[in-house]
């Protein structure tokens, strides 16, 4: 074949795979859910683009080094201090008073234990109570510059009080109230493995960004506390078998541009909602279901059922850290007893980077986050990073924000925590597939040297630090941009 | 990953019609200068363009993202680094 017989072969074979090309683009053009618009993509589950199969394992990622043991609702700050606030109010349920002069010694139980083996938190209580107090009176300075970020959070928050709470809080034991509007004649469902797709393909509709689902295991239930009957030690129901486990991000920029301009509440509103609709179905097709929701209505601890739940691993910073979405992961669960295959955890190296990052501890403006190479102390049978959930507290009453609204700079500034595009893409794909650990070092150097990161204190408002946050706030939340201020 | 609106497909169309321009204009370019081509030294020049546009793509990414410090810093890191492979490179390729 001579020089231009080739030629014009190779051009029409060009042509025609120009033209195969273009088909094939415009074909996938009309077909991808990305074209969708608005949130169009959730429903498709197209949020959860990371694919997990290679990355399986049949053991979770975190350590068992013990027995495991149930969580106590007094080890949870938000229960631990509303219990510590009602009884320095004097609205005990026993009616039990107590002032300082008494000591820990004085105190009621389960709070005499706790504050007995944790006595810095008792400590830090008071240090939080103090920040609060000092943030109530210095906040007339900063209301202005803050208003539009401050009315956007109450915005979210805003349905998360009085008799219109959705979900409802259950009301009575868990084997009437779990059960309260089950249809009572139920399609018999063709099998667990339907029941699992069918019920990620709802939770997506509803706008959930990951859903997985987990055996319920009992250290994942509280202790000492169930809602709808009160403080009481309990046995984990029968009947809660499966948690179909679902996250949403929060909004993006104001995600960034913590802590002041970002709020927990945009994703907590959104859980609430996916939750509250998802308890519905489950109800509607035959059986029994439970919320457990953002901010504080929970039986179940998230982050170990959302590791069970193959979403993610448990990070430095004491969340759950997932390839979509990093850190900026917020949970909420369903507990069932629908027949539902669990789906396995994953190892995808996440724990692993985060032994070597360190940037959330370096960035914590409360000096909560363990710098530990690696995980060390044993909380109820399990080995792994200490949080100081105390000081992290007293930096969220420290803010320049109305009252204590979160922090969220260790979700914020953690690695995963980045955009969908190709660059984030690759890191992600290429990261765990690397067994030399090679690209996790160069990803790590290039996360330290080349971005710039405030610097702890600096979060902080004067004299402290000077209110910084970590990206840039959008727009709409600059009060200037809008107002004269 | 990609998002398929109207404008991707033509844009890579776009690009790889220039790039095939690029490459037919480089042949000639290599003509004139008398260096002798082989099909290794097509790929470590294909191999070093690879690298040049992904360099570029990381830096106006994170400038796009609204980190323009970190794209600097990651143009001048790995442009120096593409600059000086592409000078040994074509201290090869110029090879006659």
């Amino acid at each position: 074949m001579n020089r231009r017989k080739f030629l014009k072969y190779a051009g029409l074979a060009s042509g025609s795979l120009a033209m195969a090309g273009v088909s094939a683009g415009s074909f996938m053009a009309g077909r991808s859910k990305d074209s969708y618009t608005g949130w169009g993509r959730t429903p498709y589950g197209k949020d959860q683009f990371f694919n997990r199969t290679p990355f399986l394992v049949e053991k979770p990622t975190y350590q068992i080094v013990g027995k495991p043991e149930r969580i106590t609702y007094v080890e949870n700050i938000f229960r631990r201090n509303s219990e510590f606030f009602r009884l320095l109010m004097n609205r005990h349920p026993d009616g039990i008073t107590w002032d300082k002069s008494q000591g820990i010694e004085g105190l009621p139980e389960p709070l005499k234990t706790y504050y007995t083996n944790h006595p810095s938190a008792f400590e830090e209580f008071f240090r939080m109570r103090e920040k609060a107090r000092e943030q109530r009176t210095n906040w007339p300075k900063y209301k202005d510059k803050y208003h539009l970020a401050d009315a956007w959070s109450t915005a979210h928050s805003s349905f998360l009080g009085g008799p219109a709470l959705f979900p409802a809080e259950p009301s009575g034991p868990p084997e009437e109230a779990d059960f309260k509007g089950v249809n009572p004649n139920p399609l018999p469902l063709k099998s667990p493995e339907h029941g699992s797709k069918l019920i990620k393909k709802i939770a997506h509709s509803f706008g959930a960004t990951l859903v997985g689902i987990a055996r319920i295991k009992k250290e994942w239930v509280y202790q000492g506390s169930l809602r709808g009957v009160g403080r009481v030690d309990f046995e984990v129901p029968e009947h809660w078998k499966n948690a179909v486990v679902f996250a949403v991000p929060h909004e993006w920029e104001s995600f960034y541009a913590n802590p002041v301009y970002g709020t927990s509440y945009d994703a907590y509103s959104m859980l609430r909602f996916i939750s509250g609709k998802l308890e519905v179905f489950i109800k509607e097709i035959g059986y029994s279901a439970r919320s457990h929701v953002p901010p504080g209505q929970y039986d179940l601890i998230m982050p170990p059922l959302g590791i069970d739940a193959g979403l993610g691993e448990l990070g430095r910073n004491g969340i759950l850290i997932t390839p979509e979405l990093g850190g900026n992961t917020r949970l909420a669960a369903i507990s069932t007893d629908m027949p539902l295959i669990a789906d396995k955890p994953i190892d995808a190296g996440i724990n692993k980077f985060c032994k070597k990052c360190k940037i959330c501890a370096d960035e914590c403006p409360s000096g909560s986050i363990s710098f530990d190479d690696a995980p060390k102390h044993v909380i109820r049978g399990f080995k792994r990073w200490k949080i100081d959930q105390d000081k992290c507290y007293t930096a969220w009453n420290s803010f320049a924000t109305s009252h204590a609204k979160g922090c969220r700079i260790c979700l914020a500034v953690c690695p995963y925590s980045r955009k969908n595009n190709w660059i984030h893409t690759l890191a992600r794909e290429v990261d765990p597939r690397d067994p030399t650990g090679v690209t996790s070092k160069a990803m790590l150097e290039m996360q330290k040297n080349f971005f710039d990161y405030p610097g702890a204190n600096e979060y902080l408002p004067p004299p402290d630090g000077n209110n910084k946050t970590f990206g840039k706030p959008p727009d709409w939340l600059l009060t200037e941009e809008w107002f004269d201020v | 990953m990609f998002e398929y609106s109207m404008i991707q497909p033509l844009f890579w169309m776009a690009i790889g019609l220039l790039t095939a321009v690029f490459f037919l204009g480089l042949r000639y370019w290599f003509q004139d200068l008398k260096i002798r081509m082989y099909w290794w030294k097509w790929l470590v020049v294909a191999i070093w363009l690879i690298l040049l546009a992904v360099t570029l793509g990381g830096a106006f990414t994170l400038i796009g993202e609204n980190e323009p410090k970190a794209g600097v810093r990651f143009l001048l890191f790995f442009g120096i680094i593409i600059l000086l492979i592409g000078g040994g490179i074509w201290k090869i390729v110029a090879r006659k």
